[in-house]
């Protein structure tokens, strides 16, 4: 409803102050936001107490890490939580241009939740197959009143789900290693979840410590149970055959590359790195194999493979916050000489750098969607402040709306036939 | 509770009430609908519809994005006495402007037709202005060129996100020094949300790393540098911080293991309260001491005392809380505990390179000290 619309309208325009009643209601409560305890929709004890980073499992599993509660949640999604995405317009795919899916996700976020968009915190996306329906994480509040939720995308319309109701597991990270009957410090220390992957029966979860400079990988087998022991690797980093040092892992993927499972992740010191999966064993302590580098100032943001609608061949695809995202053949990350412990890597033309492509993505968020087209989660580039949910054709992951182009002109030149393809539509379900 | 220039009782009231399910909220009711329109709503199938266009609120007075329209404020609504209440899914924000909408033309009554707003906002708490940064360790200020990390502690909760752009290093020309900081994925805080720990970038600390082999390590020995925490750090209750500053000189890298054989160890009288106290060649980490370094019966059992850490954190000191009885005791360190560059009990943080093989995760477990009063 527009104000303007409406007919016979009383109004009352006061700004009702509660100064009194509400300084009662506060002392009450114990002062302020951060005393309120449990909020509606979060549910029974033990349910989320924030929501960072998001992966799909089997059979519609949502995990959600959960850094205040230092926990892996574990949400059975259910066929109603739902709606299939397929008749969403993505765009044109032969001319480069995408669609704004979500305009001004921060500040529709802000008016769901009753604030201001500069509360609002976008942790993580991901996309749920078949579908496509994109799930975020959110958070209102940026200190230890932060309330988390998850929300989902329908047709362009900000849906968050009721987590009451949803079947919910969870799993508590295991402690730091000489965590035995210390001292009170305790609630200082936290491990701030960067990742939790799925793959067959397990989820990987890594991540930073605010204090040891720690590289723990913890492999905890899902479905949770108690009796199941955690299984948790220390991750080393060798340099120039003299030394080694830890390396916490930021961004990880399992794949499976000429039948064998690696597990690839980026450090949080720039170097991409491969592990066989069997080399992840319980109290192992494992050095990475350098296969890549990120270069330096720069931090890895999500870490995917796609598979080039073009020459249909599978790359890992890493975005980075501040240089243009890297791509590399998935085949040669299989095949390629780690670094030796000794000696600089090759990343010339001759070596890694052969496939090594820089790809001009700003995202803060990715994600592929299906076969051509990719979703991000972007600060629109005209305003640098809204916060999009916008496709991105693939494999170049170009926006020409982003651009000007001599295309644009009715009389400019067209050497790629956009003319010709303008009126071509995807929807979700290409 | 009334609000200011009542209508007659017979007519529909839009009000803000206190939340009953969460104490010190509020929540939005419309009462007063009358008993033929309450047996309607409660006769409804599809009450849930009818109720979110009925009673609906709103965030006004902010920019809408492109051409879509914001969303209503998403909760919960209730059918109760005399009228409907609508609950915020999260607790509505102080400062921020609501209006609250009852429109019950979609209902199709022909004696309800009225649209009624009530615009709202809640107080902000009265606060002072300011906050600052209580202390920033290490508290030295001379510090290898193979630092690792800062904690920057607060008075209170903090609001996360203003690191990377707030806290900057000021090189030796006074200029911040460009990629020497290390921005996490997600912010180091602690759980109370009162320290931060600010890492260098392991990359250019880790020698023969990419980073470092482009750009050479971030602090250059004999130089001056400047941690500076700018007023843009906000704590929870939006109070800036005022800058910060906190100046070094960088010395000689540190790449040894800490040995405890070289620690001092000053034991007091049997029967006093004196501490026990514990003296390091070279400050160690003050996080960590806090929490590797225990004090211990001969069996195992700790000590009920206090803790502190002080001169640089160079000594660490432990004062009991009953006398201590003569016996054995042991102070229980665990090997996970770090200096300022991250060498630990196990070794250097950049070690000596060993066989991936064999090796058992080694973190865990702890060495001890013992002495007899």
């Amino acid at each position: 409803m527009k104000k303007d619309e409406v007919s016979a309208v009383h109004t009352r325009r006061e700004v009702l102050r509660f100064a009194t009643v509400s300084a009662v209601g506060l002392a009450l409560s114990g002062g302020g936001p951060a005393a309120d305890p449990v909020t509606r929709g979060v549910g029974s004890p033990g349910a989320l107490r924030s929501a960072g980073v998001l992966a799909f499992g089997p059979d519609d599993v949502l995990f959600v890490g959960d850094i205040t509660s230092a926990a892996v949640h574990a949400l059975a999604l259910r066929t109603t939580d739902f709606t299939s995405q397929a008749d969403v317009e993505l765009g044109n795919f032969h001319n480069f241009e995408g669609r704004d899916l979500v305009q001004g996700l921060d500040q529709k976020l802000a008016a769901l939740f009753g604030t201001t968009y500069d509360k609002i915190v976008v942790n993580d996306m991901a996309l749920h197959q078949p579908s496509q329906q994109i799930f975020i994480s959110v958070e209102r509040g940026r200190s230890t009143d932060a309330l988390p939720a998850i929300v989902k995308v329908n047709h362009g319309q900000l849906e968050v789900l009721d987590l009451e109701h949803i079947p919910h597991s969870q799993v508590g990270i295991p402690g730091e290693p000489d965590d035995k009957a210390m001292l009170e410090f305790d609630t200082q220390r936290s491990f701030a979840i960067t990742d939790v992957k799925y793959y067959k029966g397990e989820i990987f979860v890594t991540g930073i410590s605010n204090q040891r400079f720690s590289s723990t990988l913890h492999r905890i087998p899902y479905p949770f149970n108690a009796q199941m022991a955690t299984c948790t690797v220390e991750i080393w980093h060798p340099v120039h055959g003299e030394f080694e040092t830890r390396a916490p892992i930021i961004r990880q993927l399992i794949r499976e590359v000429q039948g064998q499972p690696y597990l690839f992740a980026v450090y949080g010191c720039t170097p991409l790195v491969r592990f066989p999966l069997a080399s992840l064993k319980d109290g192992a302590h494992v050095h990475g194999d350098v296969i890549g580098e990120l270069g330096y100032g720069s931090n890895p943001l999500d870490m995917l493979t796609y598979t080039d609608p073009f020459d249909q061949k599978e790359y890992l695809l890493v975005t980075i916050d501040v240089r243009s995202a890297s791509r590399i053949a998935m085949l040669d990350l299989a095949t390629a000489k780690p670094e030796p412990t000794g000696g600089s890597i090759d990343f010339g033309p001759g070596g890694l750098g052969r496939t090594q492509r820089l790809l001009p993505i700003r995202a803060e968020h990715f994600a592929i969607l299906n076969t051509k087209w990719a979703v991000e989660v972007q600060r629109h580039p005209k305003t640098g402040y809204r916060l999009d949910i916008s496709s991105l054709a693939m494999p170049y992951f170009f926006e020409r709306r982003d651009g000007m182009s001599e295309m644009n002109w009715p009389d400019g030149p067209d050497p790629f036939h956009y003319r010709e393809h303008r009126n071509e539509l995807s929807r979700g379900g290409a | 509770m009334r609000p200011v220039n009542t209508l007659p009782t017979n007519q529909p009231q839009l009000m803000i009430e206190s939340d009953p399910t969460r104490p010190g909220s509020r929540c939005v009711s419309i009462r007063n609908l009358g008993p033929d329109l309450m047996a309607f709503l409660r006769s409804c199938q599809e009450t849930a519809r009818l109720l979110q266009t009925m009673l609906r609120v709103r965030v006004i007075g902010v920019e809408r994005p492109g051409d879509d329209d914001l969303p209503d404020v998403f909760g919960l609504h209730e059918v109760v006495e005399t009228g409907v209440r609508f609950i915020p899914h999260f607790p509505f924000e102080p400062g921020v402007h609501f209006c609250a909408i009852f429109d019950p033309r979609q209902l199709d009554r022909p004696e309800r037709s009225e649209v009624l707003t009530l615009e709202f906002s809640l107080p902000r708490d009265r606060r002072p202005t300011r906050t600052g940064v209580t202390r920033v360790f290490p508290s030295c200020d001379s510090l290898p060129e193979n630092l690792l990390r800062f904690y920057v502690c607060f008075p209170n909760a903090m609001q996360r996100g203003g690191a990377q752009e707030h806290i900057t290093l000021l090189g030796p020309d006074g200029r911040p020094a460009p990629d020497v900081l290390y921005s996490p994925p997600v912010e180091l805080w602690d759980r109370s949300m009162r320290y931060l720990t600010i890492l260098l970038d392991p990359g250019r600390i880790k020698r023969g790393v990419g980073p470092n082999r482009a750009l050479g390590p971030p602090l250059k020995v004999g130089q001056e540098y400047t941690l500076a925490i700018g007023s843009g750090m906000v704590d929870s209750a939006g109070r800036r911080v005022e800058s910060f500053y906190k100046s070094f000189r960088v010395t000689e890298a540190v790449r040894e293991p800490i040995l405890l054989r070289q620690w001092m160890m000053l034991t007091p009288s049997t029967k006093s309260h004196q501490p026990v106290e514990l003296m390091f060649p070279r400050p160690l980490d003050w996080a960590l001491l806090g929490q590797s370094v225990a004090m211990e019966s001969e069996h195992g059992e700790l000590i009920d005392g206090q803790i502190s850490i002080d001169q640089g954190e160079s000594r660490w000191s432990f004062t009991p809380q009953s006398h201590w009885a003569s016996g054995p005791y042991r102070i229980r360190v665990a090997r996970g505990l770090e200096d300022v560059c991250g060498n630990s009990l196990l070794g250097a943080f950049d070690r000596p390179l060993r066989s991936a093989a064999d090796l058992a995760r080694e973190v865990g477990g702890s060495d001890s000290i013992s002495f007899y009063l």
